[in-house]
């Protein structure tokens, strides 16, 4: 006994004392939660993805300010249009009669649309400024053109766009089209290979194809597609401009460029806030999984030291059991605060104590029984002799 | 030990210490045992606890998650609602499909509210009572242990029977038997041996007239007729 009684250590170990009724219980647990979080979980992001989904079409529904189209002139405003026409007369002398510059010459490339209606406004305007050139002579301040206010740069990208006219003018007049800088060209017309083929055998529409870059050409609805590289020989035309004849009045519209900020701020934010919206989903899906999971993890902590209450007393009576077999009728201690099972321990108790009653009753039969026959002389007798080990035994059980 | 009487079956398996006696013939006749859904709540402590726990943690895993499911589904319907009042504000024309269309959606979201709460309910129901049979299987022993308790206590070791099929805590009652057939069986033993110690000195005090001696084994001789009926 010289040695150190080893320190008891309460191990995780321990807290499994009855595994079956133990793990049965948490298990249960464990998995009636797990199932309803699976299952409502799985419901909870089916609406969470059509809410999503509906969300991010509102979104998309929003509409953003149009990216101002270059090729339609505008037809509404009160700038002169811009002459592309080299040809024509610079509208900006001052000799010039004080004209005003919506002609049908001094706009060669407004479009269809705007063409009519500019020619009613000059219907309009005429008689007036026929009174006002009778009235007066015409004076050369308001005669002169406005210079743009555009930044220059937006002016060359507008310029831009006349190779595009003019590949609408030639390929898209008889057939349906939209030509795009450096994109296919995508045809719509009856018969279309004989049209493509006779419009790539035609130098001035290849040209023009060439001018934007277009490499090749398609009839909508599949088909070969047509290189313009293999198109007919470019040929190279020597053109002269005389600088002092060229005039560019810039008539972009003055919000051009806010209309475009305006336009990829809308979809900049369109893109954002449906990005929002996924990661709101994503949040979602991961809460529950993390959710789940940790409620999974404490519940069975939970469960184990839950159902360890019950079977802690269970194991203790366990040992006075085998205590009993072995014929050791110690005392019995209570139970630790907190466990349950109380009222079965106190049936317990009363039954060991009901046990060791009855060893009580015995050993003081015995006793009175040996003592009467010692006194009758009778001690050494065999039957005497077997009470005795009786009594020892049965005293050594009550210690 | 062929003095004690050995166990005998005398009802449907069941050994003599567990058939309740039947009244000595003028008593009325037992009632016939009628299995009542109290008696399925045997350890309320024990079996409402746990019950309790799994019933309120579902309702909470449930009653959170259906929220969840009702403000997603609400959501929608209010962007749906509101895209469309944007879309016919213009057209007074639309206004009543636009109350019949709000009206439908809002029909929907509350019944799908009846219908997660029906589930819950539902739910908790089934999984209550489903927990009561389940507890049941562990409170069972228990009680039948308990009963054997009470009997010990009053110093009756009768035989003990196996639990039902299905019971929880097999092992338990395993042990409990062991113990139960080891005090039982030692006991026994003891009261053979008190009883022919008695035999033998009761034929020598009689022959030599030792009145005290007869006198002990006539108590000793009693209390081995007690103690053998409480070990029957």
């Amino acid at each position: 006994m010289a040695g150190a009684k080893p320190q008891y250590k309460r191990s995780w170990k321990n807290l499994l004392l009855n595994k079956r009724y133990q793990l049965r219980f948490t298990l249960f647990m464990v998995g009636v939660s797990a199932v309803l979080m699976t299952g409502l979980g799985v419901w909870v992001m089916k609406e969470a993805n059509e809410a999503t989904t509906v969300a991010m079409a509102r979104v998309r529904g929003e509409a953003c300010p149009k990216i101002p189209e270059v090729i339609e002139v505008p037809g509404t405003t009160d700038e002169p249009a811009v002459p592309m026409n080299i040809e024509d007369a610079p509208p900006a002398a001052p000799e010039a009669p004080a004209e005003p510059p919506t002609d049908e010459k001094a706009a060669p490339v407004k479009d269809e649309k705007a063409a009519p209606a500019k020619d009613d406004k000059a219907r309009d305007k005429a008689p007036a400024a026929d009174e006002a050139a009778e009235d007066k002579p015409a004076e050369p301040k308001e005669a002169k053109p406005e210079l743009s206010k555009v930044d220059p740069k937006h002016v060359a990208a507008n310029n831009g766009q006349a190779d595009l006219l003019a590949v609408k003018a030639l390929w898209c007049t008889d057939a349906e089209c939209k030509p795009e800088t450096a994109a296919p060209l995508l045809i719509k017309v009856k018969k279309c290979d004989d049209y493509v083929k006779d419009k790539l055998a035609n130098a001035e529409a290849v040209d023009a194809l060439r001018k934007t870059s277009i490499p090749v050409v398609k009839c909508e609805g599949g088909g070969e597609p047509y290189s313009v590289a293999d198109a007919e020989p470019e040929r190279h035309a020597t053109v002269q401009l005389e600088e002092t004849s060229m005039t560019i009045t810039p008539t972009l519209p003055t919000d051009f460029a806010d209309r475009i900020v305006a336009h990829h701020t809308c979809e900049m934010r369109q893109a954002g806030s449906i990005n929002a919206l996924e990661q709101g989903r994503l949040r979602i899906l991961w809460v529950l999984i993390g959710t789940g999971l940790l409620l999974m993890l404490g519940l069975a902590l939970y469960g184990i030291k839950m159902t360890h209450k019950v079977a802690g007393p269970l194991f203790k009576v366990s040992l006075y059991f085998a205590k009993m077999r072995d014929g050791r009728l110690d005392k019995v201690y209570n139970l630790r605060k907190g466990d349950q099972l109380v009222d079965f321990y106190e049936h317990f108790k009363s039954a060991h104590a009901g046990v060791v009653t009855m060893e009580k009753d015995d050993l003081a039969r015995i006793k009175a029984t040996i003592e009467a026959a010692d006194a009758a002389g009778l001690g050494d007798h065999a039957s005497i002799a077997e009470l005795r080990t009786l009594l020892a035994r049965k005293e050594k059980s009550l210690e | 030990m062929s003095d004690v009487p050995s166990a005998t079956v005398v009802q449907d398996g069941k050994l003599g210490g567990d058939v309740p006696k039947r009244d000595g013939g003028g008593g009325k006749p037992r009632e016939p045992y009628k299995r009542k859904l109290s008696n399925y709540l045997l350890d309320k402590r024990l079996q409402l606890r746990y019950i309790l726990l799994v019933t309120v943690l579902s309702g909470v895993i449930s009653g959170s998650l259906g929220y969840l499911i009702y403000q997603q589904r609400h959501a929608a319907s209010e962007s749906i609602e509101r895209d469309l009042a944007a879309l016919t504000q213009d057209d007074k024309s639309l206004k009543d499909f636009q109350d019949q269309v709000a009206a439908g959606m809002a029909a929907e979201d509350r019944a799908l509210i009846y219908k997660m709460v029906g589930v819950g309910v539902g739910l908790v129901i089934i999984l209550s009572f489903y927990l009561v049979l389940m507890t049941h299987k562990v409170a069972g022993p228990l009680y039948k242990i308990s009963m054997y308790f009470d009997r010990m206590k009053e110093g009756r070791l009768g035989n003990v029977t196996a639990l039902r099929r299905g019971d929880m805590l097999q092992d338990f009652f395993g042990n409990f038997r062991e113990m139960h057939e080891a005090v039982r069986t030692r006991l026994q033993s003891d009261v053979i041996t008190m009883e022919s110690a008695a035999v033998a000195l009761r034929a020598k005090a009689t022959a030599d007239g030792r009145q005290g001696l007869v006198d002990a084994l006539d108590a000793l001789d009693k209390h081995i007729t007690a103690r053998k009926k409480q070990l029957l």
